[in-house]
């Protein structure tokens, strides 16, 4: 017998199999939602261009049939997770569906879809089918009732990481001592009903601001001890759904309200789950399979196979050293990081930023000196340019793409500047590249610097 | 029956929390924000009912007027009939510049839009096809680049007024380039009909809407008038009206091209960009109502050192004075390399940057509809 330790002994599987449910329906509606807004069309069928994140160049969108097909098949597969059926087959299905439509382009970058990416790759892991759904009715042998305590803490880890990680990032002047970027966005949002008219003054702003980092930094532990996990819980729907209520920020507030219900006890999830039941079924069938449940845990748990076990520990090992460091790249970068971007993205940083740019792009052909200024509009759609105009990276890469587009407009080697004004948590206006570099020479590459983004402290648009 | 209770508890508490703070309302004043108040915005209702609507009203009665003079020009064309319809395309256009920054709602949905409206330089090989027999839909989608303001400012000026004369007398397509002109102002003359009959409170009263979509998310009226204000500025003034004539701005390197000015043929580009800025001044500082000026200023954001409304007000200033002190013609400017030209340019461009990034971030201003979670 394998002696069990903190991670391999058995817990009840309930958690997982609520978690599945929850999250699953979220995947769906929120699938559902992205069809039914035209994003699919929008985003990957109208730009010509697009910006893939770095090494995944590679990576092209398929015509307007193919990405149609794969969000239905993503719906599909979030639905099949939520019932929990073909749930192997389903969960990894959605997991490749999703990262791939994020790998093709930065511009539609969210913490959320990073999220979604990492759950759904969780979700592969562990045998959250088999217990309540689909699949044991299916076939009453994958049925089990306990599951190694690591299927469930790995949610666990990852929510941690992502709370105190969000946390941490809010541990700047801005957010502290100037109340920013809360200073600008709750006044604008002082005509909603009810709250609107508190949101004028500049004590809510730092109230929000100060409630919010706190928030972060200490739900996970209110949700981990038992006797604070109700408090936490309401402060998660509370502060969750403000955040719905204030702002523009999609299915961001449900995901984390499905996700940390995970946190809950196996008590709890039992519970739930016999309530809903007797809801569903009818009390004579929910006792019946209680009875039957009551029977089983000491008999019926999941097996891995330890040598298995091990590898997948090495592997998760790994996974979540990464997940602790990718946050704290920015420290590699010089300058101030809300301004450079550099080690920003995959760090959970939410809510950090008000800032606005635009770009007067110019190619020049050396053969002839003669210079002309880019209309952007012909080459990227409004919402590619906007974000365009603020991140450093996808500069590079519409230089890049500018380059090539007027080598076969008969330039040999054209160069590339841009005069680049952004304004950064009200800071007004100032320049942000250096507009002496040609930009088509310029390469991106793994965690470097890039020196051509010129220094917050820099003066103003003069 | 947990559960039960904890969402009672959720429910309690954010109720409790709504109301605290709803009725914490009194105390110490807040920032006199005049975009504030629950479900009703001063800074809309000013603009809506003050700069908005008029602007429309005079457009509306500026091209039925422009109508009428086309209508007695070709019922007895004259030098003395020409000047009037003359004078009257000038005044449509000029009314024009103060409506071409609300390219929202019922403009859009009346294609009362720059594209169709004012698309220059004009294409002259289309106009006179047209006028000479050729099958033509007016509002056509392919026959955008021949209608509007610029195909007037061609019918009506282009080499001088005896040739202009002879157009609509004695050239053998005469006939055709009358029916053409009244096909032109008949349609400026019908779609700002619409649009004026669409905002006014007596006709679909797209007023009342624009002032209840309150907020700054995408969509909202504040949202919907900021980009349209900052696309005319940016796109139609920077680029089209100055950029490209220049040479400075274009899809492949060119040179300077004067005859790409607006209003080329009448000589009217500076009279033209004078009245945009005089708009784009009033529609920032809205009268005596509040407007963008007073949400700008409540938002206290900083320009190099001082208030970025400050920084706007005095921009638009110094802008307003570069362009009343340019060469007219301005074609005729740019052929001989006016400095005083590529002086207003860096200004234009130096508003164009305060306009398109300082005030709407300053606002919080939503443009795309997409989620965001502030990154």
């Amino acid at each position: 017998m394998v002696t069990k330790n903190y991670f391999t002994r058995y817990r009840h599987i309930a958690p997982l199999a609520v978690l599945r449910i929850a999250f699953g329906a979220v995947l769906f509606i929120s699938t559902i939602r992205f069809l039914a807004k035209g994003w699919v069309h929008d985003f990957y069928i109208v730009p010509r261009f697009h910006f893939p994140f770095y090494g995944f160049g590679w990576v092209h969108p398929m015509g307007a049939t193919g990405m149609y097909t794969l969000y239905w098949v993503m719906a599909l597969a979030a639905l099949l997770i939520c019932i929990g059926l073909f749930y192997r087959v389903a969960a990894p299905v959605f997991f490749l569906c999703f990262v791939y439509a994020e790998l093709l382009d930065k511009t539609y970058y969210l913490n959320h879809y990073y999220f979604v990416t990492i759950c759904s790759f969780l979700l592969i892991l562990v045998p959250a089918n088999r217990y309540c759904s689909i699949d044991i009715l299916r076939k009453p042998s994958l049925k089990v009732t306990q599951t190694p305590a690591w299927t469930i803490l790995l949610f666990k880890y990852q929510l941690c990481i992502v709370y105190c990680c969000a946390g941490l990032s809010k541990l700047t002047r801005d957010w502290l001592i100037d109340a920013m970027p809360l200073r600008i966005w709750l006044p604008a949002r002082s005509s909603i009903p009810l709250i609107g008219p508190l949101l004028r003054y500049e004590w809510t702003a730092y109230f929000f601001s100060w409630a919010g980092g706190l928030f972060d930094l200490s739900i996970v532990f209110l949700l981990l001890a038992r006797p604070t996990r109700r408090i936490g819980y309401v402060l998660v729907i509370v502060f969750h759904v403000l955040t719905a209520v204030l702002f523009q920020i999609g299915m961001f507030p449900w995901l984390m309200m499905s996700a940390t219900i995970v946190f809950f006890s196996e008590d709890f999830h039992v519970g739930l789950i016999r309530k809903a039941r007797a809801l569903f079924v009818g009390g004579g069938a929910a006792n019946k399979h209680e009875s039957r449940d009551r029977s089983l845990p000491a008999e019926s748990p999941v097996y891995f196979q330890p040598r298995h076990q091990k590898i997948l520990f090495g592997l998760l090992g790994v996974y979540f050293l990464l997940q602790i460091l990718l946050p704290f790249r920015f420290l590699l970068y010089p300058g101030n990081l809300l301004w450079t971007e550099e080690g920003y993205r995959f760090s959970w940083r939410v809510m950090l930023m008000e800032k606005g740019g635009t770009t007067f792009f110019y190619v020049k052909d050396p053969a002839t000196g003669r210079k002309s200024e880019v209309n952007n509009s012909a080459w990227l759609t409004a919402y590619q340019e906007r974000m365009m105009e603020t991140q450093p990276d996808m500069m590079l890469q519409y230089a890049h793409i500018l380059k090539k587009q007027y080598q076969q407009q008969g330039i040999a080697s054209p160069e590339v500047t841009v005069q680049s004004f952004v304004t950064l948590n009200g800071s007004g206006s100032r320049l942000y590249i250096d507009s002496t570099v040609n930009l088509a020479e310029e390469q991106e590459s793994w965690l470097g610097h890039k020196k051509w983004i010129l220094s917050f402290t820099n003066k103003p648009n003069p | 029956m947990k559960r039960f209770k904890l969402l009672a508890a959720a429910a309690g508490i954010l109720s409790t929390a709504i109301v605290l703070f709803s009725c914490s309302k009194s105390g110490s004043s807040p920032n006199p924000n005049p975009g504030g108040g629950t479900g009703s915005d001063t800074v809309l209702v000013n603009l809506g009912t003050n700069i908005i609507v008029p602007s429309y009203q005079v457009l509306a009665s500026s091209t039925a007027a422009l109508d009428v003079a086309v209508t007695g020009f070709n019922a007895s064309p004259s030098g003395a009939t020409l000047a009037t319809v003359q004078s009257a395309l000038k005044s449509a256009y000029k009314a024009w510049a103060a409506c071409s920054e609300f390219e929202f709602g019922p403009a859009a949905d009346a294609s009362l839009t720059t594209h169709f409206t004012n698309s220059f330089p004009t294409d002259t090989l289309l106009i006179r096809s047209n006028a000479g027999g050729a099958s033509y839909a007016i509002d056509g989608i392919g026959n955008y680049a021949a209608q509007g303001f610029p195909a007037l400012d061609y019918l009506l000026f282009a080499n001088g007024n005896d040739i202009t004369l002879a157009r609509f007398t004695t050239d053998s397509h005469a006939a055709g380039a009358k029916t053409y002109l009244a096909a032109l102002s008949a349609s400026l003359k019908a779609k700002a009909a619409t649009v004026n009959t669409a905002w006014s409170a007596s006709g679909g009263n797209y007023l009342a809407k624009f002032e209840k979509a309150t907020g700054v998310d995408a969509g909202s009226a504040l949202s919907l008038l900021a980009n349209a204000y900052v696309q005319d500025f940016d796109v139609n003034l920077q680029n089209y009206k100055v950029g490209i004539p220049i040479g400075l701005y274009g899809p492949s390197v060119l040179p300077k091209a004067p005859t790409k000015v607006e209003g080329y043929y009448g000589a009217l580009s500076v009279q033209l960009l004078v009245a945009q800025v005089l708009a784009i001044q009033n529609i920032y500082l809205g009268g005596s109502g509040g407007s963008l000026d007073d949400k700008v200023a409540a938002s206290k954001a900083q320009y190099n050192g001082g208030s970025l409304n400050d920084a706007i007000k005095a921009q638009i200033a110094t802008l307003l004075t570069k362009i009343q002190a340019l060469p007219d013609p301005l074609s005729t400017g740019i052929q001989n390399n006016s400095s005083a030209i590529t002086d207003a340019y860096t200004e234009v461009r130096k508003l164009t940057v305060l306009l398109k990034v300082d005030m709407p971030s300053a606002l919080g201003i939503k443009i795309s509809f997409q989620d965001d979670d502030g990154d």
